[in-house]
């Protein structure tokens, strides 16, 4: 199990290039809905990292963060990627 | 780990604190939540719960469950999302399960679901199954199916399964088509196909009876939308359209309508009378047509990131509207002025950036003081005293176990919430007693309360209280509809004061 430091400097957005600890104070920061808020981690209109951002910004709301979670989410794309042979063709 | 007998059962439950020291047989127990317990193994003599109806193990590193589970013949909802399966343990097909999560495992094969043919809400969710791994029978109870973050090229081969289904999630798949078998899903009213490779839709699609359709991110490109009587959401976000149209009889109840990101250079017309919602933004839409003004009853309307220079008059007709998003297009002066007359709630153009959230410093006391005469304003139990209110501030600044934060806008306090640890023994440890949340009149509106609210939650979180109360003036009817919103449940507790 990954520590809460750990989880929080893992990358959430390859995109915007922000960890997990930039997405959510950006969320904190922000009082936007989902749709403009998640523009301002990942800076682009892809959807790569949606349903881990999706989850960080409905715990950033209401503050109670689960970062066994979230590092399973990131992980878990990360596998399905892999054995999609990384060529995830609907990002 | 085996147990033989129930007492051994019984006292392993107890060391997991899944069951109080009260239970004294196995048959008094109907659910049973033993998640996030780091267990790699389940006990064999778990077949004595013979009264379980819930089983609850997600969160484990389980990658099987004893075959002594098939003996649990009320068991009727089993949630095993978050372990290590590769494979749906096939026992499951001798249960009368009604409702199983098996989200976030890696499943690879799903076999089994042919002979579960009890099954009413089905999440195979964030696995790795594709297509020849599942193998449905025909459920005719089956409502929900969540098959999203897989590996489904193909989704023909099961569809003409899932005939009850009203919903499917298949976002985030690998699909590239639609197939006409959707058309056997004679009752789906929610689909979700979010985030595919889908590149045309079969006409089949528009004589279901749905309700929301979710077709964004996927490489549609021709779009003519025609039937779909049900339909109130639809979303199609994230397609490179090179064409949109709407056959005058198309979903005449729709209430959401969205287009972000979809290269549009005119200005989309849904038919529908009833929307409330419409979103073009991220587009290339030169102009807003009158036609705009047929939508009375739209309350949201995001523009945003376009290329618009003016705006027309039937803009008025939207008695309704509350929020407008239209930043980043090519507004002229006379665009701005329609805008003002409008007025909207909420419009990102008045909003300030910039704004910070943070502990307040000993300076910023004084301002956070005024401000708070804009509260008790309000609030008729209190009077307004600048003298009172700096010394208590002052006092809560100086509290070890207590919280001040601000809202700056340059050097400028504009909003402020303080929260005090109390001890509470109905909650037997610390809470948070929320106060003073306040926000400087022309900064309301611009979602500052909401993000003072969210930090300082955040911040009862990381002190571990075990609950936030806050008082709310009963005539200040913002403020008690701003609470309930973001979560806050009024109790029916009356605040009384006695000064001594």
């Amino acid at each position: 199990m990954q520590s809460q430091e750990e989880v929080s400097a893992m990358e959430i957005c390859e995109c915007g290039q922000k960890s997990v600890a930039d997405a959510i104070k950006i969320f904190q920061n922000s009082s936007l809905p989902y749709k403009k808020a998640k523009k301002l981690v990942t800076e682009c209109n892809k959807t790569c990292c949606r349903t881990a951002l999706m989850r960080v910004y409905d715990m950033s709301l209401y503050g109670r963060i689960d970062y066994e979670e979230i590092a399973f989410l990131i992980e878990q794309r990360k596998e399905r990627l892999k054995y999609l042979g990384g060529d995830d063709v609907a990002e | 780990m085996l147990q033989n007998n129930w007492e051994s059962l019984r006292q392993w439950l107890l060391g997991l604190e899944a069951i109080g020291e009260e239970i004294q047989t196995p048959t008094q127990i109907s659910r049973l939540d033993l998640s996030n317990k780091g267990l790699n193994e389940l006990s064999e003599s778990i077949f004595l719960l013979q009264n379980l109806l819930v089983l609850n193990l997600s969160g484990n590193n389980l990658t099987t469950l004893p075959h002594a589970i098939k003996n649990l013949q009320k068991l009727t909802n089993l949630d095993i999302r978050r372990n290590r399966f590769e494979s749906l343990p096939e026992d499951l097909a001798f249960l009368p399960l009604r409702s199983l999560n098996a989200s976030g495992n890696r499943l690879k094969n799903g076999v089994v679901l042919e002979q579960c043919s009890g099954l009413r809400v089905l999440d195979l969710s964030n696995n790795l199954l594709d297509e020849k791994s599942l193998v449905f029978g025909m459920h005719e109870d089956l409502r929900s199916v969540n098959l999203s973050n897989n590996c489904i090229k193909d989704a023909a081969p099961f569809l003409k399964s899932l005939s009850c289904v009203e919903r499917l999630n298949l976002a985030s798949n690998v699909l590239k088509t639609l197939p006409h078998a959707i058309a056997n899903i004679t009752r789906l009213r929610e689909l979700d196909l979010c985030d595919n490779a889908i590149e045309s839709l079969d006409a089949a699609l528009f004589s279901l009876p749905l309700e929301r359709l979710d077709l964004s991110a996927n490489l549609l490109k021709n779009l003519d939308f025609f039937g779909c009587n049900e339909l109130e959401e639809l979303i199609l976000d994230e397609n490179t359209l090179a064409s949109l149209s709407f056959a005058e009889d198309f979903a005449p109840n729709l209430r959401r309508f969205s287009c972000e990101s979809c290269n549009l250079k005119t200005f989309p017309l849904p038919p529908s009378r009833m929307l409330e919602y419409l979103c073009a933004s991220y587009n290339h839409i030169a102009s807003l047509p009158h036609e705009i003004g047929i939508y009375t009853e739209l309350v949201e309307l995001d523009l945003e990131a376009n290329e618009i220079e003016t705006l027309p008059d039937a803009l008025a007709n939207l008695q309704k509207l509350k929020t407008i998003y239209i930043k980043s297009n090519r507004l002229q002066k006379s665009a701005k002025k329609v805008l003002s007359v409008l007025h909207p709630e909420i419009c990102d153009i008045y909003m300030k950036s910039g704004i910070e959230i943070g502990a307040a410093s000993e300076a910023d006391i004084e301002q956070a003081a005024r401000l708070l005469a804009v509260l008790f304003a309000i609030e008729s139990d209190f009077s307004i005293d600048f003298t009172k209110q700096f010394a208590g501030l002052s006092l809560l600044f100086h509290e070890p176990h207590a919280d001040i934060l601000v809202a700056k806008y340059g050097d400028e306090v504009v909003g402020m919430v303080t929260m005090q640890r109390l001890v509470s023994s109905a909650e037997g440890g610390y809470v948070g007693q929320l106060e003073d949340l306040v926000v400087k009149e022309e900064f309301r509106k611009m979602g500052l309360g909401s993000r003072l609210l969210n930090r300082i939650r955040a911040l009862a979180c990381e002190k571990g209280y075990k609950r936030i109360a806050l008082g709310a003036d009963v005539a200040n009817e913002n403020a008690l509809a701003f609470y309930t919103r973001r979560g806050f449940r009024r109790t029916k507790l009356n605040i009384y004061h006695y000064f001594p």
